[in-house]
């Protein structure tokens, strides 16, 4: 039980922030199917500065670690302005753009890895060793009889994104920024005609949405692998988007979505554990929070309503 | 006369092959209400939208408080206190009243010293005085999607009043309006000028015209014809300027002949989407040669007894009987082929496909019939001739003929289209909803013409409509529905227009 608590966290909350992203981008109306893309470049380029600079910092010291989420966010967010000049200024469909941005981070950053990976490090690799992430325990609350195991064995990236999702909940609900980004989800027109620019505001949306994924990318990185390598792209950023369109693109809902999909996850592992199958089970265990994501779809695609304007590509002059 | 606010000298706009608006010379003074009369597509809206600084004039020159001013963003127009009612609404509809309005000059305090918080709280305060001090009655915490139509107009005067303009030009606000609804707007815009505000009104309704405004300036395909004081002008002289020609006030109709039965309805209940009965137990018939026109208020359940009759809406009890076929259970295509024609209420979301052409939608109800097609290809040619030959004899007009998206024609050219491909089917029963609903005059009559000459080819003709003076003037049998029934029905001599009202508000037969 306790475990399985601990591991649906840590899986839940990277997954949470991922979503927080596509919340931001399609709250502003532009559809994002680009998270994959943006968490694995975020990844690769907080791994690469782990790489670059480990020489620098004394074995097992945590800066690293910390400077590794800064950078995975710079990235990705350099990588998602990409993905914004594709959608806003040359105003490309948006679907297929995310599908493209997907692709070709999916290639890039393979190819980057190994390419650095020989002709700076000179070995044949694909992956970029990271250090191991300390988890802490808060002594006392701890204790505590089932609900304990919030506290117990978490990584430091788990308090650093629930700090970060109280923010994105004032950013988005309480500041000038947070009601013009919604509006041009809703009516783009409004916003135009109250002064404000929807390019401007959809431009750093999506930028947004590129930190967050990229710092999700990396919270993987260091809690699934503690490497950097292909398998970054595991799908997280589709099921970040099944959460989002399940949360009904609301951040509380969001955040029970990905809690289901957190526990359910670390569940499965459990019961093939007890259960003692063979590991060829923990492949079918993997599947259940997509299966899972299906099936809630099916039963809660009739109540949601996504943004009035998500995907319409905004045209002044469109009367 | 008084000091002059605004003043426009020769401007001019073009659109791709048409010219919107053309060497037009104006001056509007301070505190008055000044109305901009013409035709649907005379570029009335084009003028103010200029002025309002969404587009930019081609030529000329725009004077605000006698300074010579270029305004090319809506922004620069607020900055010179000029503020605008668009014909659609600019709000979002999952804000509350004072987000919507506060959007773009949001005031912030800042939580904790450092969070910039927007300051609701206190707008709240200022949106609600401001909507005493007008009578702009409306909850400043309602969330838009909630509100009707008509507070949704107040939200976005307001929203002009919040941003402290004093030129405010309204864009045809009473086209969405009930009769009751716009005696309320039109006292709200006397109040706005009694309190020192110049108001531009556009419409293309002569008797708001009469009622409010001091001055009028009529525009007739781009040009301004005559700028005239209202109370000494009369209605049709005014009418005559707009349309460019003399139009006749009243119908010429013959007494109807009936024939044969043509539509039975048989104790017709039908749900609306929300599984409320929005019809019970309708019946009634029409014959050849008959219009039988159903007065109601709005929401009594017209659209769903036509929306049921077209077979867009499923029927859950009673029957349907088309020339004495039961069709309760068939589809659309069915019933259209069988001779039923339909020109529906939302013309621009149910009537017509808005990013098609003009001859695409000219076709709809055609291009799977041998001759437009062979095999699975269609014949391109034969759409073209069609087409040209619909809006040569229906006269309907667009910038690049039958080539022009239908989005970019006037509303009353995208009516006509419909009731052309609509009539041209020759069906035996033609049905239709608000069939003139914010056209002007011009059109007006030439439609209520149609229709009469359509009756006298033999049709069945069922007209639905909201206004009394219609059903008044084309009617050969009137029902009228109230709450889903039908409350009375008589021939169209034995009701006049009090009693028929009265019944439309409820009062019961005798
Ligand atoms: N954005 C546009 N693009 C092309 N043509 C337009 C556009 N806006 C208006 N028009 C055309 O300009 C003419 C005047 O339109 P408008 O000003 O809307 O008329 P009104 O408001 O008097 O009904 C119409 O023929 C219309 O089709
Ligand atoms: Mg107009």
């Amino acid at each position: 039980m306790n475990t399985m608590i601990i591991d649906g966290l840590s899986y839940a909350l990277p997954l949470l922030i991922i979503a927080c992203g596509g919340i931001f981008s399609e709250r502003s109306g532009v559809t994002n199917l680009a998270l994959e893309g943006f968490l694995g470049f975020g990844a690769f380029t907080g791994s690469l500065f782990v790489a670059l600079t480990s020489s620098w910092f004394s074995n097992g010291s945590t800066v690293p670690m910390y400077l590794a989420f800064l950078f995975a966010m710079l990235g990705g967010g350099f990588y998602a302005l990409l993905f914004a000049l594709l959608c806003i200024k040359f105003r490309a469909n948006q679907v297929i753009a995310g599908v493209v941005i997907n692709i070709l981070s999916v290639a890039l950053t393979g190819f980057l890895t190994s390419q650095i990976n020989s002709s700076v490090f000179g070995e044949a690799s694909n992956k970029f060793q990271l250090g191991v992430s300390p988890r802490w325990t808060v002594p006392g609350l701890s204790q505590i009889p089932v609900l304990g195991a919030v506290f117990t064995k978490f990584y430091p990236f788990e308090i650093l994104i629930v700090i970060l999702v109280i923010f994105i909940n004032y950013l988005l609900y309480k500041t000038r920024f947070g009601m013009h980004l919604r509006a041009a989800g809703d009516n783009p027109q409004a916003v135009d005609t109250a002064g404000i620019s929807v390019a401007k505001v959809r431009f750093t949306a999506v930028v947004i949405a590129g930190m967050l994924a990229g710092l999700g990318g990396m919270c993987y990185a260091y809690s699934i692998s503690t490497n950097f390598s292909p398998s970054i792209y595991f799908g997280a950023g589709y099921l970040a988007i099944a959460a989002m369109i399940f949360g009904n693109w609301k951040l509380m809902p969001t955040l029970a979505a990905c809690l289901i999909f957190g526990l359910a996850r670390s569940g499965a592992y459990q019961l093939v554990g007890y259960l003692k199958l063979s590991s060829n089970y923990t492949n079918l265990a993997l599947a259940i929070p997509y299966v899972l994501t299906l099936l809630l779809l099916i039963f809660f695609s009739k109540t949601n309503r996504a943004p009035r304007a998500l995907g319409e590509i905004y045209d002044k002059s469109k009367r | 006369m008084t000091e002059t606010i605004v003043e426009m000298r020769h401007i001019t706009k073009r659109f791709p092959g048409i010219i919107a608006n053309d060497d037009i010379n104006l001056s509007i003074c301070k505190g008055e209400i000044f109305a901009l009369l013409g035709e649907n597509g005379a570029g009335k809206s084009t003028l103010m939208s200029m002025l309002f600084g969404l587009y930019e004039p081609d030529q000329g020159e725009f004077l605000v408080r006698g300074q010579q001013v270029k305004i090319d963003s809506p922004n620069q127009a607020v900055a010179l206190d000029i503020g605008m009612v668009h014909q659609h609404f600019q709000l979002v509809s999952n804000f509350t009243v004072t987000e919507n309005i506060i959007m773009g000059v949001e005031t912030s305090k800042r939580r904790l010293g450092i969070f910039p918080t927007v300051d609701l709280k206190n707008s709240e305060k200022k949106v609600a005085a401001l909507s005493e001090q007008y009578g702009l009655e409306v909850d400043p915490r309602a969330v838009i999607e909630d509100l009707q139509i008509s507070e949704r107009q107040r939200v976005e005067i307001l929203k002009m009043l919040y941003r402290n303009a004093e030129i405010l030009i309204f864009d045809e606000p009473t086209a969405v309006l009930t009769p009751q609804e716009i005696q309320f707007l039109l006292q709200i815009i006397r109040n706005l000028r009694d309190n020192g505000k110049t108001v531009i009104l556009i419409t293309h309704k002569l008797d708001e015209i009469k009622q409010v405004a001091d001055r009028c300036a009529i525009l007739n395909r781009g040009r301004l014809i005559a700028v005239r004081d209202v109370s000494q002008t009369s209605t049709q002289e005014m009418a005559r300027l707009m349309v460019g020609h003399d139009i006749a006030f009243t119908l010429d109709k013959k007494p109807a002949q009936f024939g044969e039965e043509i539509l039975r309805v048989d104790s017709l209940t039908v749900e609306n989407e929300e599984k409320y009965e929005a019809i019970r137990q309708v019946s009634f018939s029409v014959h050849r040669g008959e219009i039988y026109a159903l007065a109601g208020v709005a929401g009594n359940g017209q659209v769903e007894l036509a929306d049921a009759i077209s077979g867009l809406l499923p029927v859950k009890s009673g029957h349907i009987y088309l020339k004495q076929t039961d069709i309760t259970q068939e589809s659309v295509r069915a019933r259209n082929l069988r001779g039923l024609s339909y020109i529906p209420e939302d013309r621009q979301s149910v009537g017509l496909i808005l990013d098609f052409t003009l001859q695409d939608n000219l076709v709809l109800k055609r291009y799977f019939q041998p001759g437009f097609r062979k095999g699975q290809r269609i014949k391109l040619e034969r759409w073209q001739s069609y087409a040209r030959r619909l809006s040569q004899v229906y006269d309907i007009r667009s910038a690049n003929g039958i080539q022009t998206v239908v989005r970019s024609m006037s509303g009353g050219n995208q009516q006509k289209a419909i009731i052309a491909r609509e009539i041209d089917q020759d069906s035996d029963l033609q049905i239709y909803v608000q069939p003139t609903r914010g056209l002007d005059i011009g059109a007006i009559t030439s439609i209520r013409e149609k229709l009469i000459q359509e009756r006298d080819h033999g049709k069945a003709i069922l007209l639905i409509s909201l206004e009394l003076d219609e059903i008044m003037a084309c009617a050969d049998t009137i029902g009228v529905l109230y709450h889903g029934s039908l409350q009375t029905e008589a021939r169209a001599g034995e009701l006049d227009m009090e009693t028929v009202g009265a019944y439309m508000m409820g009062a019961q037969h005798e």
